[in-house]
């Protein structure tokens, strides 16, 4: 096992790897940039490497800061967290060359499932089902015609180079399709380059199911079950949960996903966690999505339900130890819900809210979990994501998961910034989310019929109560200091 | 003790006396009750309510944020309070952050809802609009240039 690691990441994720480092007795080296010298990762670290400026494209994304911080620090190994590095192949080449160890898959296994393309044509090739589509670009207008005939409208048409949901359209019938194409491969040639587009059909409402993979450098790969994130604001999951409610009503789905998870995972010659993102439509046929080749942010509602530590495994099987766990030694228990403390405003089309936090409790309790990045006093940095903290709760069955979840945000008080956590208790209160009726359409439906919060005057009393005393308070203050003054008694004190 | 209140721009008082309270509000609405207060928890009514300072003028009771101001009523005096602006409309950054894009330049007319400036803060981009139809007075954001919340950017008149 590794002796020192370093960790090329900031915030909550910085923390939780710091956490699993000093539990397996390994030595921790913080990256941190000008902005995050004061963290809480740098602050629990045992030793703290600066690696450049605030932003990121000047410090955790610098690979030769990084690695140079790695070599100063004598560390043998770097974990990358989520985000930054984490799915950079030439980083992990580069670590290999360095003669440091990168804590996540090989390198080749990255670059083949980098690309959405590239990953979709191994999916196909593994057996896995993938979206209905046309799986090269299209020739011209009889072929889209023809193909999304065949398909069945409505049809979605995406850009070969696509990201960021450019060169996207949404075709509901035949008549649009012909000045969709020609947006769509416009919009395609300014924003990639390359005007290629592409057919799928559309899966409506879907729900979003990953599942998370683990294997080890001999060969051996398993699967920890699902995730549910269908929760999502602009594409970026909320709330996520273990187990998916869809499995009490279609037992065998688990299984089915997780062998067609691990068949794309071994086609690329995976090892370390990853997950494999599904969507699932309305008749619960799920289809290949994309592989995150990573650690997850969601990953502790895994850990809460099957108990195991994904971080020590991540360690672990880096060190080119064996996965002792065979699938079948894998179980379930109970359920698990997560929500992503951000300092944004729910009320504002949840914009970002950088700042200072004026008061921090953390909640706490029998089945609850909150990996944090922040502490009072902290200055939110505008730099980064403004994901602030994980607040997880577990309980045996998912209504008292759901209400635990709710007593523990009841507990949060954090000020200064704005942040989702009274928002979380309105979508937890929700009768469709309750019944577990799902889809990443969900928070916009929720939206239309979210009721305004209720009028509370008595705890306005309370609000105006405590600031009109803490100002008659603050001026009875500077009365006696103006006595001390007076008595020269102020020098006495400096 | 007698003062004024704003609680989220709406008006009311709020009278103090030994251990008892009466809040009116100019909506009619009126809190009576003994009063408790240790530290950051407030009794009111037998009920708990946990009292902590935000930013600025924000005070968040039970994880319910609420933007308010108390006044000592000898402290307004006339003339004081809302500035007449001639029709000068300043622009303020609504989050700390980095200046990408300036996007109109001095003495250009300007449509309501026009976008004016791009900040950007923690990966997302926000369009700063004109609140009015008018001229562009003066610039005073500089791409690159980091703001802070409520710096002004712009002034359109």
């Amino acid at each position: 096992m590794f002796r020192k690691v370093l960790v090329a990441n900031r915030g909550e994720i910085a923390v939780r790897v710091v956490r699993a480092l000093r539990e397996l007795g390994i030595s921790s080296v913080a990256a941190y940039s000008d902005a995050d010298r004061g963290s809480l990762p740098v602050r629990l670290a045992d030793e703290a490497a600066y690696v450049g400026a605030s932003p990121s494209s000047e410090s955790y994304l610098r690979m030769d800061r990084i690695l140079d911080a790695a070599k100063r620090h004598g560390a043998e190994a770097i974990h990358p967290g989520y985000g930054f590095l984490s799915e950079n192949a030439d980083f992990a080449e580069a670590c290999a060359a360095a003669g440091i160890v990168f804590i996540g898959p090989p390198a080749e296994a990255i670059r083949k499932l980098g690309s959405k393309t590239a990953a979709r044509q191994l999916a196909i090739a593994a057996g896995a089902p993938v979206v209905p589509g046309t799986d090269r670009a299209l020739s011209g207008w009889e072929e889209a015609r023809a193909a999304a005939k065949s398909l069945g409208y409505p049809v979605l048409l995406k850009a070969s180079a696509g990201g960021g949901g450019k060169g996207v359209r949404r075709v509901d019938g035949e008549s649009q399709l012909q000045s969709a194409l020609r947006d769509a491969a416009s919009e395609a040639g300014r924003a990639f380059g390359n005007s290629e587009v592409y057919l799928e059909k559309l899966v409506d409402e879907p729900r979003h199911i990953e599942i998370q993979i683990l294997g080890d450098q001999h060969g051996h790969l398993i699967h920890l079950g699902e995730r549910e994130c269908s929760i999502q604001r602009r594409h970026q999951k909320v709330i996520e949960e273990c187990p998916s409610p869809l499995m009490s009503s279609h037992p065998d789905l688990r299984e089915r996903m997780g062998q067609a998870a691990v068949k794309v995972a071994r086609a690329a010659g995976y090892a370390n966690a990853g997950t494999v993102e599904f969507l699932i439509d309305r008749d619960a046929n799920f289809y290949f999505l994309e592989v995150n080749t990573r650690l997850q942010v969601e990953h502790p509602v895994t850990e809460l339900v099957t108990g195991l530590d994904l971080v020590e495994w991540q360690l672990k099987i880096a060190a080119g130890e064996r996965l002792t766990l065979k699938q079948s030694d894998v179980t379930w228990r109970g359920s698990a819900i997560e929500c992503r403390i951000y300092a944004e405003d729910p009320d504002h089309d949840f914009m970002p809210a950088p700042g200072t936090i004026v008061h921090l409790s953390e909640p706490s309790g029998p089945g609850v979990r909150l990996d944090s990045g922040i502490f009072e006093g902290w200055d939110v940095p505008l730099e980064y994501d403004p994901l602030l903290a994980k607040l997880a709760a577990w309980a045996p069955t998912r209504d008292a998961a759901i209400r635990r979840l709710d007593r523990a945000l009841s507990e949060y008080v954090l000020t200064g910034v704005r942040n989702n956590i009274a928002f979380f208790r309105e979508v937890l209160a929700d009768a469709e989310f309750r019944e577990g009726r799902l889809s990443t359409s969900f928070l916009d439906r929720f939206f239309k019929r979210r009721k305004k919060a209720v009028d509370d005057p008595e705890a306005e009393a309370a609000a105006a109560l405590v600031l009109a005393l803490t100002a008659a308070c603050t001026h009875a203050q500077r009365v006696e200091q103006s006595r001390w003054r007076t008595s020269g008694l102020e020098d006495v004190l400096r | 003790m007698t003062r004024q209140v704003t609680v989220n721009s709406r008006s009311g008082r709020i009278e103090i006396n030994g251990s008892r309270l009466r809040y009116v509000r100019e909506d009619g609405v009126v809190i009576e009750s003994e009063y408790s207060l240790e530290g950051a928890s407030v009794l009111l009514n037998g009920r708990s309510y946990r009292v902590n300072k935000g930013a600025g003028k924000e005070m968040w009771v039970n994880g319910r944020r609420f933007s308010i101001e108390v006044f000592d009523p000898r402290d307004l005096r006339p003339g004081q309070g809302a500035t007449v602006n001639h029709g000068r409309q300043e622009i303020a950054a609504s989050m700390p952050g980095k200046v990408i894009r300036v996007l109109v330049s001095p003495g250009e007319l300007v449509e309501e809802g026009q976008g004016l400036v791009v900040v950007e803060a923690m990966k997302m981009q926000n369009e700063m609009k004109s609140p009015k139809a008018g001229r562009v007075a003066e610039i005073r954001a500089r791409p690159d240039a980091t703001v802070g919340a409520g710096e002004i950017l712009v002034v359109v008149e």
